[in-house]
């Protein structure tokens, strides 16, 4: 079975002595206090707020899509919620939120006692905030990935705000990083390479994806900046700029982006799931071998998002398809260590109970749901077919951002209330939350990818009444509402149960087993 | 219907790639949770695992540059791509029309230098080459019903082919990349006419 050396790179325990850490906290302490357990509830429930409002969009224009012509919005509050809902969600809500889950354990898991640089993630929360608010007064239209030269044509007079919120979620990625990766780093000192445990791994490879990505992200924003100014022509094809030249650049930051919320939902994963199991991962080094690849080729591939073009070598292309599809096997190296260890010894009935548990189940189901198709998606040929800008993108990363990565994010906040409440989430709420959720998201990625298959084009308000269109729309829809319905039941939950919930004292997720299958296992 | 690349087989094969690795990778998780039997699987596993991964990754590459290259190499032999010279019609293709892509609509011109807006006609089954400009922002053109999707730069010339539907009928054009707030009305026909007597 697992030996000594095993036990240790698991790192230390994400344990704390249940207390009403939320109950305490006055307006003073969540938004000046420097304790990192402060600064992650601080990063959470501004998420969770992010999440209500993205949310919030999207159910607003699924409404409008869920029967073919135009009912209540015309194209511009279409495409400004679309935007909001695509930047919220994204850079507010996922991002933020499993990295503040991050912050929570790294000091327990990588024994550093508390967050090193907890000033960096304080003003990474603070731009952030102001990143929001000057996005929300902005209202931009032009999609979360502003091709121009189409972004410097559109908008209001107040625009350039949002240009502005680009820079500052640069800022605040890049000080987030920056953080992640000193709390990685001094793990180090203390652990050694070999020893290092996998969260420590995550919080270097985040740091890295975040620190080297964003100088880029915050180059175009100052570029988008000066262009609409009318002060430069980097990138308006109209006056002589070049829109390649944006799309090298975009997605330079682009991809690695969306690994931002990827790496860290990985570590928590791998956090969690001994944690529950009372067992270390299957395999130490497989997890550590695939977080280096997955670091590296996210830097490689990106031109796959704008491929093929008649502007790029035909080597380039082929190099960034092999690299693309080549993502393939550090992702499924993850996948493969977490069903070896779930299969190697027995499950206990505590980890079947826990709530977080099912999220990391459905977690990993999710993952592979979304990510198999990365197989079709990276190849150039099925992506001049019925890939590229079709429902099927988007299919493919709400699988991976809501069946992977929120899932994850709800995982550790189910794991972490008690620990900030003092008290157990009621039980039947959080497995109506699940079933919400799961059968949800599932209806809507299986729609998605049926409609990108049939070609249904994206960012559109209205659509032709073709039958292969018309019903899974209503579908995905209906599934919208469901996992709307799931946020306000978890939403609920956690604020009843701030008060009325059973108070927990000792360890809330101590090991038992079932009397048939073995002894009962002490708590850690 | 005939698919653009010629890619329905290879298509298909690639699906069933997806769904067959999609269907183990869920059994191999329902078991892990359900089955009363345990299983250490030894690391060997993971390397010959990750040299199948490897066999995928090779065979898919393959197939795709095998069908885009043969797909290019029709455009290549009508001399459009390496040479600046105009491609003949009836040295390779049926027709060829020159598409200009606008906010928000496209524009034909045909080999009579006929303009015609929002919708081109063609014979059945004619192989048809079309010449894509844009002068403002990015767009997208994508036939569904001959599966193809290209999404162009504005001021970079864009060849596109297709094998016109065999049966008579009008088939949907539409821009697919965000172009702006028209982006949604930016759609055209292909009108395949009866086949003359």
């Amino acid at each position: 079975m697992a030996s000594p050396q095993d036990m240790e790179r698991m790192g230390g325990i994400p344990h704390w002595e249940p207390e009403n850490i939320i109950g305490r906290m006055d307006l003073g302490t969540l938004l000046f206090s420097h304790d990192y357990r402060h600064v992650a509830i601080k990063g959470m429930l501004t998420s969770l707020v992010m999440l209500g409002l993205g949310g919030l969009m999207a159910l607003l224009f699924r409404t409008e899509l869920a029967v073919p012509d135009i009912q209540f919005f015309d194209a511009r509050p279409y495409m400004s919620l679309m935007t909001l809902h695509g930047m919220f969600m994204v850079f507010g809500f996922i991002i933020p939120l499993v990295i503040s889950i991050m912050y929570y354990m790294m000091p327990k898991i990588l024994k550093t006692g508390r967050l090193i640089w907890a000033k960096g993630a304080q003003w990474s929360w603070w731009t952030l905030m102001v990143a929001a608010a000057a996005l929300v007064i902005s209202r931009p239209d032009f999609t979360w990935t502003f091709y121009p030269p189409m972004s410097l044509r559109v908008g209001g007079p107040l625009v350039w705000l949002g240009y502005l919120a680009v820079l500052l979620v640069a800022i605040s990625e890049f000080l987030a990083g920056a953080v992640l990766f000193a709390n990685g780093w001094a793990a180090i000192g203390k652990w050694g390479w070999s020893k290092l445990p996998l969260m420590g791994w995550a919080a270097l490879a985040e740091g890295l994806l975040l620190m080297g990505s964003t100088p880029m992200l915050g180059l175009v924003a100052i570029y988008m900046l000066t262009d609409w100014a009318g002060l430069t022509a980097v990138y308006d094809a109209g006056r002589g700029g070049s829109t390649m030249t944006f799309m090298f650049m975009f997605w330079f930051y682009g991809h690695p982006a969306v690994y931002l919320p990827l790496v860290p939902a990985i570590g928590i994963l791998y956090t969690l799931l001994p944690r529950f199991l009372g067992r270390p991962i299957w395999s130490y080094w497989s997890g550590v071998v695939a977080f280096a690849l997955l670091t590296v080729l996210s830097f490689v591939v990106y031109p796959h998002h704008f491929q093929p073009a008649p502007t790029i070598s035909t080597p380039l292309e082929r190099a960034a398809q092999i690299l693309t599809l080549a993502i393939f096997i550090p992702s499924t190296l993850h996948v493969f260590n977490w069903i070896a260890t779930l299969w190697y010894d027995e499950i206990p009935s505590s980890a079947r109970r826990a709530v977080p548990f099912r999220f990391i189940v459905a977690a990993i189901f999710f993952l592979m749901v979304g990510g198999v198709t990365a197989y079709v998606n990276g190849q150039i040929a099925t992506d001049s077919d019925f890939v590229h800008n079709t429902y099927f993108v988007p299919a493919h990363f709400h699988a991976m951002f809501v069946g992977f990565m929120a899932n994850m994010a709800m995982a550790g906040l189910y794991y972490l209330y008690p620990y900030m409440t003092g008290r157990i989430y009621s039980q039947a709420l959080g497995n109506t939350h699940f079933w919400f959720w799961q059968i949800g998201i599932f209806g809507k990625v299986s729609m998605m990818y049926w409609l990108g298959y049939a070609y249904f084009p994206r960012w559109v308000v209205d659509y032709l009444p073709l039958p292969q269109w018309a019903l899974p729309q209503l579908i995905l829809t209906l599934s919208a509402y469901l996992i709307g319905l799931g946020f306000i039941v978890f939403i609920y939950n956690f604020i009843r149960s701030a008060s009325r919930g059973a108070s927990v004292t000792g360890d809330p997720w101590a090991l038992s087993r079932d009397a048939a299958t073995g002894a009962e296992v002490p708590a850690e | 219907m005939e698919n653009a690349l010629g890619a329905s087989g290879y298509t298909a094969t690639m699906l069933a790639i997806v769904f067959i690795v999609l269907g183990l990778g869920i059994a191999a998780l329902f078991a892990a949770l359900f089955l009363p039997a345990r299983w250490k699987l030894k690391y060997r596993m993971e390397f010959v695992f990750v040299v199948l991964l490897v066999g995928l990754v090779w065979y898919a590459d393959r197939e795709s540059t095998r069908i885009f290259t043969a797909y290019q190499g029709e455009i290549r032999k009508a001399g459009v791509i390496s040479s600046a010279e105009a491609a003949e019609p009836g040295r390779n293709f049926d027709h060829v029309i020159k598409v200009i892509a606008f906010q928000w609509g496209f524009a034909f011109i045909n080999d009579e230098g006929r303009i015609s807006r929002n919708a081109e006609i063609v014979e059945p089954g004619a192989k048809v080459l079309f010449r894509i400009f844009g002068n403002d922002v990015i767009h997208g053109l994508n036939i569904p019903a001959v599966g193809i999707t290209a999404e162009y730069e504005p001021g970079v010339e864009r060849d596109l082919w297709i094998r016109a539907p065999e049966k008579p009928g009008k088939y949907l054009i539409q821009c697919l990349n965000y172009c702006g707030v028209g982006h949604a009305q930016m759609k055209a026909w292909l009108v395949v006419r009866e086949k003359e007597a």
